[in-house]
Order: C-alpha cells, then sequence, then structure tokens
C-alpha cells in the first residue's frame, strides 16, 4: 500500500513538474501572441465600451470636452422615447425570425446540399453568394427590387396581372420586406456551418443505421441533428447576436421608415444619437444593448450546460 | 543597421521638396460631373500658378457628410476647408474650438465682394469670422407647364393656399401625381413645414420660438402651419411610396415629368436632368417657377424667402494658404463660370451677372428683394432640434402625426437643447 502510495505520489510530482515546464515553454509563444489581439481588443472594443459607458451620463454633442453630467437622464430619455419601443420590437422580431425561419431553412438546405456533387457544389456556391455580398450593397440591390415605380417588384406585378404595394413605404408591409432580405442575407452562413458539421460525421454512423432500415427522415432526426449539437449552438448563437446588432441592411433600405417604423436597436442609436449629435442619449443605447447582448450570451451557455447535464 | 538608417534618411531628404508643397484639403459635396469637372479645372489652373500649393478636392455624399463630419474635424485627417449651410451647425462647431478664425488674414476685398449677408452668415456669435460665404440657394416651387396644361390648370390661380389646394385635387382627378416628394430624406418634407412657417409666423415669430421664448414652436402659428400641411398630406398629393423615395428619386420623379409640382432648392434645376431616366430632364420652356402660395392673416411678409447661404468653413489647422486659395476661388473669375453654368447662385459681387438661366435669374431676384431670407429650418437650427423638424416633417406628409403633437415636439428639442 505504502509503495502505491509514494509512487502515486511521485507520479504527481512528476506532472507537477512537468505542467511547471510546460508554462515556461508556454510563456515565450504567449508573450508573443497574445499582445497584438490584447491591444487590438483593448483598443478597439474595450476602450470605446468604456468611452460609450461614460458618454451616457453626460450631455455632450461629441465636440469639446465633456463636462455636463446628467447622471441617468439620458438613460430615461431613451426609454421613454417615443420610438425606442418599435425599435425594441423590431430587434425582437429580427432575433424571432432569424430562429424560427431562417435557421430551420438553413438546416433543410445543408441536409439536401451535404453530398459532394459538382452541381450541388454549385447550389451551395449561389446559396452563399447572399453572404458575401457587402450589407450596404444587398440593401441597395433589394431597395430596387422592391422600388415601386422602376423596380422588379411592379413588373412582377404586372405579369401576374395585380398591382404590388409600395413596400419599403407601407408601415405593414416593410417589416416583412426586411425580414425576407435578411433571411435571403444570412441563410446561406447557417447552411455552411451546418454542412461543416454534416461532413464530419462519419460515414458509418450514417451507413449503419440505413441497413438497419432507418429511415431516412428518421436518420436526420435521430443521428444527424443530435452529432451537429455543437454546430446549431453555434449557430443559434450568432443568429441572436446578429440579429440584436443589425444595422447595414436597413439604411439603404429604409433608413428606419416610413415614420420610424423599421428602426432596429441600432439604426435608432445612428439616428436619434449619431445623427443628432447626443452621444450620451447614443452611448445609453449603446450600454443598453450590451447588457443585452450579455444577459443573452450569460443565459445561452446556462441553458446549455443544464442541456448537457441532463 | 546603421547604414539602413543612413539610407531612409537620405531617401527623406530627397522627399523634402515634394513635402514642402502645401497640401489644402477642400472637402465638398458636389455630384454633378460636370460641376465636378469645373471644380477641378479651376484648381489645376491655381496650382499651376501658385506651384508651392496642391489642391485636393475630397467628396462626400450630401448625408454622408453630414454624418462624419464632427468625428472628421476632430481627427487628424480633417479637411483645412469644408461646405458649410451656416448656422447652428457651424455655431457648435465655432463654439467647440474646431474652426478657425480667418479676419486676420481675410482681405478686406474678399470681405466687401461678399456683402454684409454673407460675412454675417459666417461670423460666429463669439464674434469671429471662420468662414467666407459662397452662394445663395431659394426653395421653389417648381412646376410642369405641359402637365398643368393638360389637367386645364391655371397657374395663376395658385396664388392663394386655398387655390393651391384646388389645383391639388385637379391634379388627383386628372390621374397626375400633384407633388413629387422624397420622404425618406425627411427634409425635402420639412420645406414644407418650413415654408408654412415662413409665412403664418414670420421672421420675429420665427427667431421668438427658436429661442424658446413663450409657448415657442408650440404656439398657436406653429401648430397652425402643421394643420396646414396635414390639409395638403390630406388630399394624398405626393407620388405613391414617396415615404421610401429618397431626393433623388423624386427629383428624378419630376425630373421624368410625372409629377406636376416639385417644391424644392434652385439646385433642383440641374439635379432633375441629371436624376431624370433620360438626364435630359424638363425642357426650360416647360418649366416654371411659382410663388409659395399666401395665406390670409400670416404674420410673415410677402417676400420672404426660403432657403440657403452656403459657403466655406476653415478647420483649426488650416492654414493661410487655405484662406488664400478660397479667396482665390471664390472671387468672380471662377464663381462666374459656376453661375453662367447654373449650378448656383454665387453670392459674389458680380458673379452672377453673367447669368443666362432665367430661373436662377429670378431666384437671385427673389433673395435680393427678400425681406427675410429665412436659413434652411434644419441646419439654422441645429442638429438635434433640426432632426426633429425633420422627423415631424415627414410624419405630417404622411397624416401619422396631428399638428398639435408635431409642434409639441420641436418645442420639447428646443427646451432639451437649452439645458
Amino acid at each position: 500500500m505504502a509503495s502505491i502510495t509514494t509512487a502515486v505520489a511521485a507520479g504527481r510530482g512528476v506532472a507537477v513538474r512537468r505542467r511547471r515546464y510546460m508554462d515556461r515553454k508556454s510563456l515565450v509563444p504567449l508573450l508573443i501572441f497574445l499582445p497584438p489581439s490584447l491591444i487590438l481588443f483593448t483598443v478597439f472594443v474595450v476602450l470605446p465600451m468604456v468611452d460609450a459607458g461614460t458618454f451616457s451620463f453626460f450631455q455632450w454633442n461629441g465636440y469639446g470636452p465633456i463636462t455636463n453630467f446628467v447622471g441617468f437622464e439620458n438613460y430615461a430619455d431613451v426609454i421613454n422615447h417615443r420610438n425606442f419601443g418599435t425599435a425594441v420590437r423590431n430587434s425582437l422580431i429580427v432575433v424571432a425570425v432569424s430562429l424560427l425561419i431562417q435557421l430551420p431553412l438553413a438546416m433543410w438546405c445543408a441536409i439536401a446540399l451535404s453530398e459532394r456533387s459538382v452541381s450541388i457544389n454549385i447550389l451551395r456556391t449561389i446559396f452563399f453568394l447572399p453572404f458575401m455580398l457587402a450589407e450596404v450593397a444587398a440593401g441597395l440591390i433589394w431597395k430596387f427590387v422592391y422600388d415601386g415605380n422602376y423596380g422588379l417588384l411592379p413588373i412582377i406585378g404586372d405579369a401576374l396581372g395585380t398591382k404590388m404595394p409600395f413596400v419599403l413605404a407601407d408601415k405593414f408591409w416593410v417589416i416583412p420586406a426586411i425580414m425576407l432580405v435578411i433571411t435571403w442575407k444570412y441563410f446561406g452562413f447557417h447552411m455552411m456551418i451546418f454542412i461543416a458539421g454534416l461532413q464530419s460525421i462519419p460515414n458509418e454512423v450514417v451507413e449503419a443505421a440505413r441497413l438497419d432500415g432507418v429511415k431516412k427522415w428518421q436518420i436526420v432526426r435521430h443521428i444527424k441533428i443530435p452529432m451537429i449539437r455543437s454546430a446549431i449552438v453555434v449557430s443559434v448563437f450568432f443568429a441572436i447576436t446578429g440579429a440584436l446588432q443589425l444595422f447595414d441592411i436597413i439604411i439603404p433600405l429604409t433608413n428606419g421608415g416610413p415614420s420610424h417604423s423599421s428602426h432596429t436597436i441600432v439604426t435608432f442609436l445612428y439616428q436619434f444619437g449619431i445623427l443628432r449629435m447626443k452621444l450620451g442619449f447614443g452611448g445609453a443605447v449603446s450600454v443598453l444593448l450590451f447588457i443585452a447582448c450579455v444577459i443573452v450570451a450569460l443565459a445561452y451557455r446556462r441553458i446549455l450546460f443544464r442541456v448537457e447535464q441532463n | 543597421m546603421k547604414r539602413i538608417a543612413l539610407a531612409a534618411m537620405l531617401g527623406l531628404m530627397a522627399l523634402a521638396p515634394v513635402q514642402a508643397q502645401t497640401v489644402v484639403k477642400y472637402l465638398n459635396i458636389a455630384s454633378i460631373p460636370d460641376e465636378v469637372k469645373l471644380m477641378t479645372e479651376a484648381v489645376a489652373e491655381y496650382e499651376a500658378a501658385n506651384p508651392g500649393v496642391k489642391v485636393e478636392l475630397p467628396f462626400l455624399e450630401n448625408e454622408a457628410f453630414k454624418a462624419k463630419l464632427t468625428t472628421l474635424l476632430q481627427s487628424a485627417d480633417a479637411p483645412d476647408v469644408f461646405h458649410s449651410w451656416g448656422g447652428g451647425v457651424f455655431y457648435e462647431q465655432a463654439k467647440a474650438g474646431v474652426l478657425r478664425p480667418i479676419e486676420g488674414v481675410l482681405s478686406q476685398e474678399a470681405k466687401d465682394a461678399q456683402g454684409t449677408a454673407g460675412v454675417a452668415a459666417f461670423t460666429a456669435p463669439d464674434g469671429h469670422i471662420y468662414g467666407i460665404a459662397r452662394d445663395v440657394a431659394e426653395v421653389v416651387l417648381w412646376y410642369n407647364k405641359a402637365l398643368f396644361t393638360q389637367a386645364g390648370v391655371d397657374p395663376e390661380s395658385l396664388k392663394t393656399w386655398d387655390g393651391f389646394l384646388a389645383a391639388v385635387q385637379k391634379f388627383k382627378d386628372a390621374g397626375i401625381t400633384p407633388l413629387a416628394m422624397g420622404g425618406k430624406d425627411k427634409w425635402p418634407a420639412h420645406f414644407w413645414w418650413s415654408k408654412l412657417v415662413v409665412r403664418l409666423a414670420g421672421q420675429d415669430g420665427f427667431n421668438a420660438a427658436a429661442r424658446g421664448e413663450g409657448d415657442g414652436f408650440a404656439g398657436e402659428d406653429f401648430v397652425k402651419a402643421g394643420q396646414f400641411f396635414l390639409q395638403l398630406a390630406q388630399l394624398d398629393p405626393w407620388q405613391e411610396g414617396f415615404q421610401a423615395a429618397t431626393y433623388g428619386d423624386a427629383s428624378g420623379y419630376f425630373g421624368d415629368g410625372k409629377a406636376a409640382m416639385h417644391l424644392m432648392g434652385d439646385w433642383d434645376y440641374g439635379a432633375m436632368k441629371d436624376n431624370s431616366a433620360t438626364k435630359q430632364g424638363i425642357p426650360d420652356d416647360q418649366l416654371g417657377i411659382l410663388p409659395f402660395p399666401t395665406i390670409d392673416g400670416g404674420k410673415g411678409d410677402p417676400t420672404d424667402t426660403l432657403g440657403g447661404l452656403s459657403g466655406y468653413l476653415f478647420s483649426k489647422n488650416a492654414s493661410d494658404d487655405a484662406v488664400k486659395f478660397i479667396e482665390w476661388y471664390n472671387a468672380k473669375p471662377v464663381q462666374s463660370r459656376f453661375a453662367n453654368a447654373g449650378y448656383y447662385i454665387p453670392i459674389v459681387n458680380g458673379a452672377a451677372d453673367g447669368m443666362t438661366n432665367p430661373f436662377k435669374v429670378l431666384v437671385a431676384q427673389d433673395i435680393n428683394k427678400a425681406h427675410w431670407h429665412a436659413l434652411f429650418f434644419d441646419q439654422a437650427l441645429g442638429p438635434a432640434v433640426g432632426g426633429v423638424v425633420n422627423d415631424v416633417s415627414a410624419d405630417l406628409a404622411a397624416n401619422a402625426i396631428s399638428a398639435e403633437d408635431a409642434a409639441l415636439q420641436v418645442k420639447e428639442a428646443v427646451d432639451d437643447a437649452a439645458n
């Protein structure tokens, strides 16, 4: 017994020593590789965040020193703003559409297109193309598509013998129209993540199930989807945070209109904070958005953790 | 290592003569290609005559310009000279110390040539002169004569507000879009509200409200302006989908002969052609300018005009060369070229004399005899209040807000900005 204990202890000593050695060995790469990203992250992410947080307690128009401390007044102004509610509602709609329409569509395409062949590769590229397009360019393209005077939609309407509405000028249609663009733009990205996941599933597993007579749908439901769980987890996370930060597609499409009905939280921030030169107000919006994103991230981790435990 | 350093130093020394050149960056918003061509030609002339100076002409589109300027002026990349509409935004910039006072460099000649109105427009409340006036602009009611004939509307009948509303209805009945409107950009809508305020409240009323006196912008005249605007909006006078149309879209729509009228600045003469499908726009003999309808009981003077008095401002680090260049550029010989081509109406004495474009001549006369030349409200009131004016105007055009609520929102913005 005693000898075993000693042996274990000795073994432990070796492990500890080895770890120390590893630490020293990894210190050099650490010192070389960490600073660039740490500095970039600090300068372009952390400091601006701290700045925005500071601005949010001041009234400031962007020029000169920041002196006019107003406490939580900017936060009160944001929450009482007549268009803030619409902006939050729209952002939540984007989250819902991303999760309930975009991701299932991406999954369906991924499963259909996960085999390798030339025609499938072409289709995959076509679906991925919108994601590679710059957001502003995509917005401008769709502005043209939707344009009721010179666009594509009235041409389609004429062909069908009906008159299409001016969707971007209509308080009701503008939201579905934007959702269509968002889905079109980003589903290819999620599809690619899912395809990568699907291709990592060992062929033998699927083969074996097939030999056992498992139906196609059941293979998807019980083998493929569970096996790309981690890809789905990543996708859902990107979909939520991306939806909360949606900005560049809205500006060229509608600029938040008509009558402020299509603002998201970030276009609201830009319109009423930056363009009005009320940077304190803008700072308050960004802090609220940041808190929302952090809550989502933490809650998501917790939920996942709990699911994993089960 | 030493050798490399030495080589580098020698290299720098070789470059030195090039760097001794002063660079003058003039950030502008000119987007019509032929106008830009005139600008580059003028710059080439100046550079040839002044070998020590290099003039660059960075460009930003109107909306992007407004959004980026604040940051740009406080960065190392600040332009030496930039376009300005004067008013509240200019006062903010002067107060923040991002501008250079130029009274020490500015020649008496250049000062005199702008006239008192020009100098006053670029003098901040602190008494310093920070810029040079370039041009005047007026918002007018452009109309398409062919469509008036087609609908049987007599332009004379639009002299009063009631006559104007009747004409709008007549166009509707004839199946012609009465008015073009770029609702997405919002500022085109604020011309309507501003024009009504100019008519109803007049100079004294507007200035008192801007200072926050009495009921401010929630006062009777301003509510009335909203009500008149709504009277018009309820006739559904704009082109379909106007809320998604930019200024450029609306300008092209009018230029294509699809709308009978367009309330827009005199610059639309060129823009309307440039934005039209054919690039030709409405031919001169089919195009006309109507005075904005008068309103019974309005406190404004019938000669009052709304528009701009814009120019150039100098940023904090601008060199004397920058001022000298603009003095040269803004003098009659260069400015008369822009006047003759019809791009804008130069303020500099005599530069507009050779103008042959009948519309521009008419506008210049209007402004000359105006009792009050009101600056664009969204610029005069500064970005925070001006933004709200644009918002409520767009909402009024869409019949999406009450006149009382609109007036109250503007008043609140004034109170808020005063804090």
